[in-house]
C-alpha cells in the first residue's frame, strides 16, 4: 500500500462517522418544534431556548410559549381556544393547532422513527 | 492503476453520501389544513412536481367531501337532514346512494353501536360545532326523550336513486365515518396518479399504501392518557390505521369529564374505555369499527368486531389494560417501559 492509498483509506474511515451521524443516528427527543402558519410558511424553533414567539394567521397573532423544552399556545385569536387547552407539548409527535388561525405546531425529535403517528 | 483505485474508492465515498441523499429526497411531505383538521401527505419515490400536484388533488377531495357531508355547516347533507324531517323523498347521486348505503351496513354490522342517525342527541351534547362545548351536560328528561323516539338507520328507506326517512327523529352525523370515506377517496385520487407508496393521515387517522424506500411504514399510536407513543406498529400493503380516543374531544363540567363519543343505547358518553386502534383494508370500515368498539367497550368489543368482520384491534380501558386479538398482537410492538398488562382474545 502506497502513501497515497493510505491517505485514501483513512479519508473513507474518517468519513464513516460523518455519514452516520447525519444519516442514522436517531436525534435527540423533543430537539424542537416546526411550526406552520398557513399551507407553506414554516418555522423551525429550538426548544432549547425559552422564549415568546409571535405567530401571524388570516385571524391575527397567536402567541407560542418555549419554555424547559417545551412548547404551548399561550393565546389565539379563535373562539374554541382547543389549542391552548392542548397545553404543554414536549414529546415527540406533540402537536396542537389552532385551525382557525392556520397555525400548528409539532414537537420534532425522534419521531423521525415514526412515519406518521396515529391517535 | 493506483489512479484508478483512487477514483475508484473516492466514488464508493460519494456515492454511499448521495445515495442517502437520495432516499431522503425521495421523501415528500405536505401538510393541509382540511376537513376541520391537519391533513399529512407523505409520498416516497414520486418527483416533487408530481406529488404537489396530488396533494392539490387530495385537497380539492377533501373540500369537497366536507362541503357535501358536514354535519352542521351548510351542507349537502343538512339539507338532505331538512328533507328527509319533513317526510320529503331525496333525489341523490350514485356517490351519495353509495356512502349511505356503505354507512347503513356498518352501523348494521355493528349492532346499531355504531349510528350515525343519532345527530339531535350529538347536537344535545354540544359536540356538533366547531367550538369546545362548555357544559353543563344535557338535561337527562332530554336525553330519554330522544331516545325515546329510536332515530336509526333502519328508519332510512333507500333505492338506487332516492333516500326517505320513516322517523322525523333522525338527523345525520357521519362522524366516525366521513373521515375514513375521505380518505379512502383522497387514496383513490393518489393511485389514479400513479402513485404507489403514500400515507394520508388525518388529525392522526390514515391510510397506508407501499413502502418507504426499502422499509414498511412505521406508525406511532400515541398514549391514550400520557404524553408520548405507547405502541408501534409497521403497515403492509394496503391498510388503514385508525384510533377513536375518548381524550380527542371532550368538556369538563363540575369536575366530571364527559367525551364525544355517545352511546347510542343510553346517551351519554362510553364508558370503560380510552381508546381503540383497529387496522383494515379500507380507511372507512376502520374509521367506523373504532367508533362502535369505543362504545362496546371490554364487554362486547369481541362480539361486535367479529359481526364487523374485523380481526385486529386493540382497545385500553381505563384501567390502562390492553386487549388485543391475536393477528394484532404479533404486529403491535410496545413503545413503553414496563409494558402494559395484556390480555389476548380472539374476535368471537
Amino acid at each position: 500500500m502506497t502513501r497515497a492509498d493510505f491517505l485514501v483509506a483513512m479519508l473513507a474511515l474518517g468519513m464513516l462517522p460523518l455519514l452516520y451521524n447525519r444519516y442514522w443516528e436517531e436525534p435527540v427527543e423533543g430537539e424542537d418544534a416546526e411550526i406552520m402558519a398557513g399551507d407553506d410558511k414554516k418555522l423551525k424553533v429550538s426548544l432549547n431556548t425559552n422564549r415568546r414567539l409571535n405567530i401571524e394567521g388570516p385571524l391575527g397573532t397567536s402567541v407560542l410559549e418555549v419554555q424547559d423544552s417545551r412548547i404551548r399556545f399561550v393565546s389565539s385569536p379563535c373562539r374554541g381556544k382547543q389549542c391552548i387547552h392542548s397545553g404543554w407539548l414536549q414529546n415527540t409527535g406533540d402537536f396542537a393547532a389552532c385551525l382557525p388561525n392556520h397555525i400548528s405546531v409539532t414537537v420534532r425529535g425522534n419521531n423521525r422513527h415514526y412515519d406518521a403517528i396515529n391517535f | 492503476m493506483q489512479k484508478l483505485y483512487h477514483t475508484a474508492l473516492c466514488v464508493c465515498i460519494v456515492l454511499i453520501a448521495t445515495g442517502c441523499s437520495d432516499n431522503e429526497s425521495k421523501l415528500h411531505q405536505a401538510r393541509l389544513v382540511a376537513f376541520g383538521t391537519l391533513v399529512d401527505i407523505s409520498t416516497w419515490g414520486v418527483d416533487d412536481d408530481v406529488a404537489e400536484q396530488a396533494v392539490a388533488a387530495v385537497e380539492s377531495t377533501f373540500n369537497k367531501i366536507d362541503h357535501t357531508w358536514h354535519a352542521w355547516h351548510p351542507s349537502d347533507l343538512t339539507q338532505i337532514d331538512t328533507q328527509l324531517a319533513k317526510g320529503e323523498q331525496v333525489e341523490l347521486d350514485a356517490d351519495k346512494i353509495a356512502f349511505f348505503k356503505k354507512a347503513m351496513r356498518l352501523a348494521d354490522a355493528s349492532g346499531e353501536l355504531f349510528n350515525p342517525a343519532i345527530g339531535k342527541l350529538i347536537a344535545l351534547w354540544g359536540f356538533n360545532q366547531d367550538d369546545r362545548p362548555q357544559g353543563p351536560p344535557p338535561d337527562p328528561a332530554a336525553i330519554t326523550s330522544l331516545l325515546a323516539l329510536h332515530p336509526s338507520m333502519d328508519d332510512l328507506i333507500i333505492t338506487d336513486t332516492t333516500l326517505k326517512s320513516s322517523n322525523p327523529a333522525v338527523r345525520f352525523d357521519f362522524g366516525g365515518y366521513a373521515k375514513g370515506y375521505a380518505i379512502d377517496q383522497a387514496m383513490a385520487v393518489l393511485r389514479a396518479r400513479g402513485i404507489d407508496n403514500a400515507i394520508i393521515n388525518a388529525g392522526g387517522d390514515l391510510r397506508a399504501i407501499g413502502v418507504h424506500g426499502d422499509r414498511p411504514w412505521r406508525i406511532g399510536i400515541r398514549h391514550p392518557r400520557n404524553p408520548g407513543i405507547i405502541a408501534s406498529v409497521e403497515t403492509s400493503g394496503d391498510e388503514s390505521v385508525f384510533t377513536s380516543g375518548t381524550y380527542e374531544r371532550f368538556f369538563e363540567y363540575d369536575g366530571v369529564t364527559y367525551h364525544h363519543i355517545i352511546d347510542p343505547r343510553d346517551g351519554y358518553p362510553a364508558k370503560h374505555t380510552l381508546s381503540v386502534t383497529i387496522i383494515y383494508d379500507d380507511a372507512a370500515t376502520a374509521d367506523t369499527a373504532a367508533t362502535a368498539l369505543v362504545v362496546a367497550g371490554p364487554e362486547l368489543w369481541q362480539k361486535t368486531a367479529a359481526q364487523m368482520g374485523i380481526t385486529q384491534v386493540m382497545l385500553i380501558d381505563d384501567q390502562l389494560t390492553v386487549y388485543m386479538t391475536p393477528a394484532m398482537a404479533k404486529r403491535i410492538h410496545f413503545e413503553i417501559d414496563p409494558p402494559p398488562k395484556v390480555i389476548i382474545g380472539d374476535v368471537s
